[in-house]
């Protein structure tokens, strides 16, 4: 038996399983409205189902990685789809960890999407194993990316309880100044999850569908004697061009829905890697992620906040905002210790300096001072409730901002793990 | 302004208590509400704080506040995120003095000229590391030493008011002997690992005080590292510097007595079995090892005119993550060149007339000697070229200093040369001469004789050459130490949390209040657990006395 | 007790002027601290010339100097040299030196080199770019220019006309 098929198809049963789980919390929540039964009974035995469903989602999870580690012979953490995928699997075990001190079954609510939308992220990039290079095969590499994964999945706990926090106590029928403000801003968050949705599945709509379109893009590059030089290379596209790369021509494109030519040129002063490519995908999931939102919003005849907020009845807020802050104090050390001191270790050994303002490193420093400064400003009085609430969201869209969109915009030493 | 700080029970507090230290009565604008109470701190006042600050009390109570302190990070976060817009100077090969301009623009022109293509390195932002070290001192010393007073003498019957103004309350009426019902529940309470205190009818439980000193034990731990870091910027704790040495040669670590060679370079790639379809016939390098060692020079250091004197001092084979390491000097493996350069040739003369063939003679490539009898020729080296051109005079010239495309001007005597010699341009290697179109050059002697190698073997090429980093940095212990008793400190404060549990009874009524810094879910199912053992069934949320109110 | 806090407070506020003072001078001041600028002193070193005589920097002591950093793969430094030649000559009786470091190349063009334009100055032979590397230089033809008292009183990163060589030596005297 090959260990890797084997372990690609316990991802694949996780994934099932964490998406089965979901849907039996939804059953919880939604459920307690039936008529025949005992609201509370009823909520009781279904988070219950639930949470055992999402528990053997973690258990093939763990199964996933323990094979993929002993077929490749290397920790499967070194590239973005191992890292996502191993994010996803420490969400769950923090959660996990969080529900046996909380027992607020509910919350699996909340983290099981998450944990959904990163491993099916995880599956966009290329799923093979990869060697090493030789400056990344050290153990500490191991400890390093493993240990600051868990620290960020309890940050994604506190995301998720500061965001059910927000759905419950943020009032859609008020109209005053500030709720019209929270509601926008709620509304604003779910709109940004639905597009990542969106992104998810337009990579995987054109994935199945095999489309393809290739440019050749002309790079005129100045160096420092002030020669110009010029360098063409091959830019593939695997969703229809909105945006071709800048100063390209078309080779090859499949039409889609009878577009045969690229609409529109990438601006010039876009000028990352793949930027072109890059901008194109940010549209077409903004177009996907708007027409689901539109959907629901024609399904749901109100905004998406306002049609969660009534189930999340009966779930008491102060735990929640005490959950949140918990995750977070929970995760502070554990991300300290492996996104901050283990990779300096990682770093002094590899690289011969423990430091060295690398993109990436600041971006974990720029982290852990963000929530330094919130777990001192939850000393203060009138810093609970709403505001740490939404002092979490903006904590984890910087983790998540650390973990993808320096890679996806900013280069440097960790761009290995580039798309 | 004046203010009564002395409290009813007779304790003369400190300005700006909030809470009586002794009986913990609230004081001052405390009294008024109604809320839960500021447990901050216990209610302290901080150290600095007075009544009259002069000066140096105004500097001093700017770093003492926490809302500063946020603030501080607040802007370094900022900081640090403007730093990342654009590559930094040191991540740069290029010359930063035009490379934002032409990268980014006029954008990057700006960004440069406002010094952001250094933040880290930026004198502001080192002001920033350093007012949060400020910062972290003062706030820690002022408020750690009052809290260490207030804890290690607490009274054990505190003011009702204080304990019915706590997060977690519970109050009712009991029956029976009152001092046997309060032991009984302190009784409990040890079984929770809670220290115990009696006072009559009015009990004191405490656990994990400990856990109260992590945010400070963090703080002494951050400041020591911070300077650790400042540390390194004292000339001679730091070194950090790139030699390329090639495989068989010794090189001088400048700045130090230290000489290191490469006595064998060994490179090993992937194979394309191991690789995945995108990256087959990739060269990728699996590992690479520098066979290295280490001298110290004895005698004749620093000094051109004279061999120094070596003595060998440590030897390692240096991989990547595996420095050789020898009295705070280390050398890590960076990077490597396997191209192999030309080193020297055994060229022969041929006689095209008559077929006779002189030599082989040795032509160094950089440092050639100037004359070689040949069987009856002489070659005078006229002229040597590293890498050949043509100049704007039409004269030979070299674009640089290295061997690129390297020629020699020979000027051949002997038998059927004209007397002075003739002029002959050598091309040692084939694509130079084929290029440069040797043959051509040198007509009309090219037709009569030939300079040329004879098979690889008379071909000497040069080993691999490594990249290694020297590092020496004495401060990276002290980082450690910091970084570790920082660690200590966060664990300390963060998985353990301090709780306490005061009760007393009067005339029958039970009044509990209790505390903890951080989990109030754990502290309301503490105190829920003593109470059902003692026979009061309450549920856990009901003690709650909210305090989370938005 | 008053008195005492007052006294910890003082102590603490001096370190952290002292500490963070030189935190933050050093940020100021660094960068270019190894490397030589106007006013310092240029680093001392020991070369042979093409005799196979050794020359030290100190052997100078007190005299106006060019020290310049030239290669025969350098056109404006080949250009260069026979213009300091020219000043040479002019100022020597005065006092003037002219040190030419070549760039660590091989024997044979230095010598050629040197005996197509009838160099008389002094010519020395860095060797692993040494010296190159303790005066940080970046691009060639560099050039410093040495006061009597022993300090660089202006460095030039560009080739230059004879008349901006000139009027660069006046200011030494």
């Amino acid at each position: 038996m090959n260990y890797l098929e084997f372990s690609s198809d316990a991802f694949i049963a996780a994934f099932f399983l964490y998406c089965f789980g979901f849907i039996f919390y939804m059953i919880a929540i939604g459920g307690k409205k039936w008529s025949n039964r005992d609201p509370k009974a009823h909520v009781k035995r279904w988070s219950r189902i639930a949470f055992i469903v999402s528990i053997l989602g973690l258990a093939a999870h763990l199964t996933f990685f323990f094979t993929r580690w002993y077929g490749s012979k290397q920790i499967p953490t070194s590239n973005m789809y191992e890292f996502m995928t191993f994010l996803g699997m420490s969400i769950m075990i923090a959660f996990v960890i969080i529900f046996a001190i909380y027992r607020t079954p509910l919350l699996g609510m909340f983290a099981l999407p998450l944990t959904i939308i990163i491993v099916a992220y995880a599956s966009v990039f290329p799923q093979e194993v990869q060697p090493l290079i030789p400056s990344l095969n050290s153990i500490w590499l191991k400890i390093h990316v493993t240990t600051a994964a868990l620290g960020e999945a309890f940050f994604a706990v506190g995301f998720a309880a500061g965001l059910m926090y927000l759905l419950r106590v943020v009032d859609f029928k008020q109209t005053s100044q500030a709720a019209k403000r929270a509601q926008r801003w709620v509304e604003f968050t779910l709109y940004v999850l639905v597009v990542i949705i969106g992104f998810i599945l337009t990579v995987f709509a054109f994935r199945g569908a095999g489309y393809e379109a290739q440019f050749l893009q002309e790079k005129v590059t100045i160096d420092n004697r002030g020669q110009e030089s010029t360098t063409s290379e091959t830019v593939m596209y695997t969703m229809p061009p909105i945006f071709k790369p800048y100063n390209s021509i078309t080779q090859k494109m499949d039409s889609f829905l009878g577009m045969q030519e690229p609409l529109l040129e990438t601006p010039s002063w876009m000028n990352g890697v793949n930027a072109g490519r890059k901008l194109n995908t940010v549209v077409w999931s903004i177009i996907t992620g708007s027409l689901l939102y539109g959907i629901a919003r024609l399904l749901l005849r109100k905004r998406l906040g306002a049609a969660i907020h009534p189930y999340m009845d009966g779930i008491d807020p102060e735990d929640l905002d005490e959950i949140s802050y918990r995750a977070i104090a929970i995760g502070f050390p554990v991300f300290t210790l492996g996104a901050l001191i283990f990779a300096m270790i990682w770093a002094n050994i590899a690289w011969s300096r423990f430091w060295g303002w690398d993109p990436k490193e600041v971006w974990a420093l720029i982290t852990w001072l963000y929530y330094s400064a919130y777990l001192h400003l939850r000393l203060s009085r009138g810093w609970q409730g709403q505001r740490s609430a939404w002092l979490a969201v903006i904590g984890f869209v910087i983790v998540m901002f650390t973990l993808i969109g320096v890679n996806l915009i900013i280069s440097g030493l960790h761009s290995y793990a580039g798309v | 302004m004046f203010q009564n700080t002395k409290c009813e029970c007779g304790h003369q507090n400190h300005i700006g208590t909030v809470l009586c230290e002794s009986c913990g009565k609230p004081l001052g604008e405390e009294l008024l509400s109604d809320e839960p109470l500021e447990m901050r701190y216990d209610g302290v006042a901080r150290r600095s704080q007075k009544a009259n600050p002069n000066f140096i009390d105004k500097i001093w109570n700017f770093f003492s506040s926490v809302k500063i302190a946020v603030y501080l990070i607040i802007i370094t976060l900022l900081a640090s995120i403007l730093g990342t817009i654009f590559r930094q100077e040191n991540l740069l090969n290029e010359d930063p003095a035009t490379y934002y301009e032409i990268q980014h623009g006029t954008i990057g022109k700006i960004y440069y000229m406002l010094g952001l293509s250094h933040t880290y390195e930026s004198w502001w932002y080192t002001t920033l590391l350093v007012m949060i070290g400020t910062s972290l001192v003062v706030c820690s010393l002022d408020r750690v030493l009052p809290l260490y007073r207030a804890l290690s003498k607490q009274q054990i019957r505190k003011h009702l008011r204080f304990i019915l103004r706590q997060k977690v309350v519970y109050q009712a009426q009991i029956s029976g002997d009152e001092t046997k019902i309060v032991s009984a529940l302190g009784e409990h309470l040890k079984k929770k690992r809670y220290r115990v205190h009696m006072d009559g009818t009015a009990l004191l439980a405490e656990k994990n005080r400990f856990s109260r000193w992590g945010p400070y034990i963090n703080h002494i731990g951050l400041i020591l590292f911070l300077l650790a870091v400042l540390a390194r910027s004292i000339p001679g704790f730091q070194m950090d510097m790139y030699v390329a040495v090639q495989q068989g040669q010794t090189v001088e670590i400048e700045g130090t007595s230290y000489y290191i060679k490469n006595e064998q370079f060994t490179v090993d790639y992937y194979t394309d079995d191991e690789l995945p379809d995108a990256l087959k016939g990739t060269a990728r390098a699996k590992l690479y090892e520098t066979k290295a060692v280490l001298y110290e020079c004895t005698a004749n250091c620093n000094n051109v005119t004279q061999e120094p004197v070596l003595k060998e001092v440590d030897r390692h084979d240096i991989v990547m993550n595996d420095p050789l390491i020898y009295e705070g000097l280390k050398a890590y493996q960076s990077g490597f060149d396997a191209t192999p350069r030309l080193e020297a040739v055994k060229p022969v003369i041929i006689n095209k007339e008559t077929g006779e063939e002189y030599g082989p003679f040795e032509l160094e490539i950089r440092n050639p000697k100037t004359s070689f009898e040949v069987g009856p020729y002489k070659l005078e080296l006229h002229s040597q070229f590293m890498e050949f051109a043509i100049g704007e005079n039409g004269e030979p010239t070299t674009l640089s200093r290295e061997p690129n495309a390297p020629a020699y001007l020979f000027i051949l005597s002997g038998p059927e040369l004209k007397a002075g010699g003739e002029p002959y341009l050598y091309f040692p290697n084939q694509i130079d001469k084929l290029q440069f179109n040797q043959d051509a050059l040198n007509r009309p002697i090219a037709d009569r004789f030939e300079i040329k190698v004879n098979g690889m073997e008379n071909v000497k090429l040069s080993g691999p050459t490594t990249y290694l980093n020297i590092r020496k940095d004495k401060a990276l212990p002290y980082i450690w130490i910091g970084a570790t008793i920082s660690m200590i400190g966060l664990i300390m404060g963060f998985y353990w949390h301090h709780r306490r549990i005061w009760l007393r009874v009067d005339r029958g009524e039970l009044s509990l209040g209790a505390h903890t810094n951080k989990n109030f879910y754990g502290m309301r199912s503490d105190v829920a657990w003593a109470l059902g053992k003692a026979g009061i069934e309450v549920d856990p949320k009901s003690l709650d006395n909210g305090g989370n109110k938005t | 007790m008053g008195a005492y806090r007052k006294k910890v407070q003082i102590v603490i506020l001096i370190l952290v002027v002292l500490i963070g003072g030189f935190a933050i001078g050093n940020t100021l001041f660094r960068g270019d601290s190894k490397i030589p600028g106007v006013g310092d002193s240029p680093p001392g070193f020991s070369l042979f010339d093409l005799n196979g005589n050794a020359h030290n920097l100190s052997d100078y002591e007190g005299k106006p100097m060019v020290i310049t950093f030239w290669g025969t793969f350098c056109p404006p430094c080949v250009k260069e040299l026979p213009e300091f030649q020219r000043l040479y000559d002019k100022w020597h009786s005065k006092g003037l030196e002219v040190l030419a470091i070549n760039l660590s190349e091989a024997d044979l063009p230095v010598q050629n080199f040197v005996s197509k334009f009838d160099l008389s100055f002094t010519v020395l032979r860095d060797v692993n770019r040494k010296v190159e590397r303790q005066y940080g230089l970046r691009s060639y033809p560099t050039t410093f220019f040495v006061k009597p008292d022993g300090t660089i009183s202006e460095i030039a990163v560009t080739a230059m006309t004879e008349q901006q060589i000139q009027e660069r030596v006046e200011k030494l005297f």
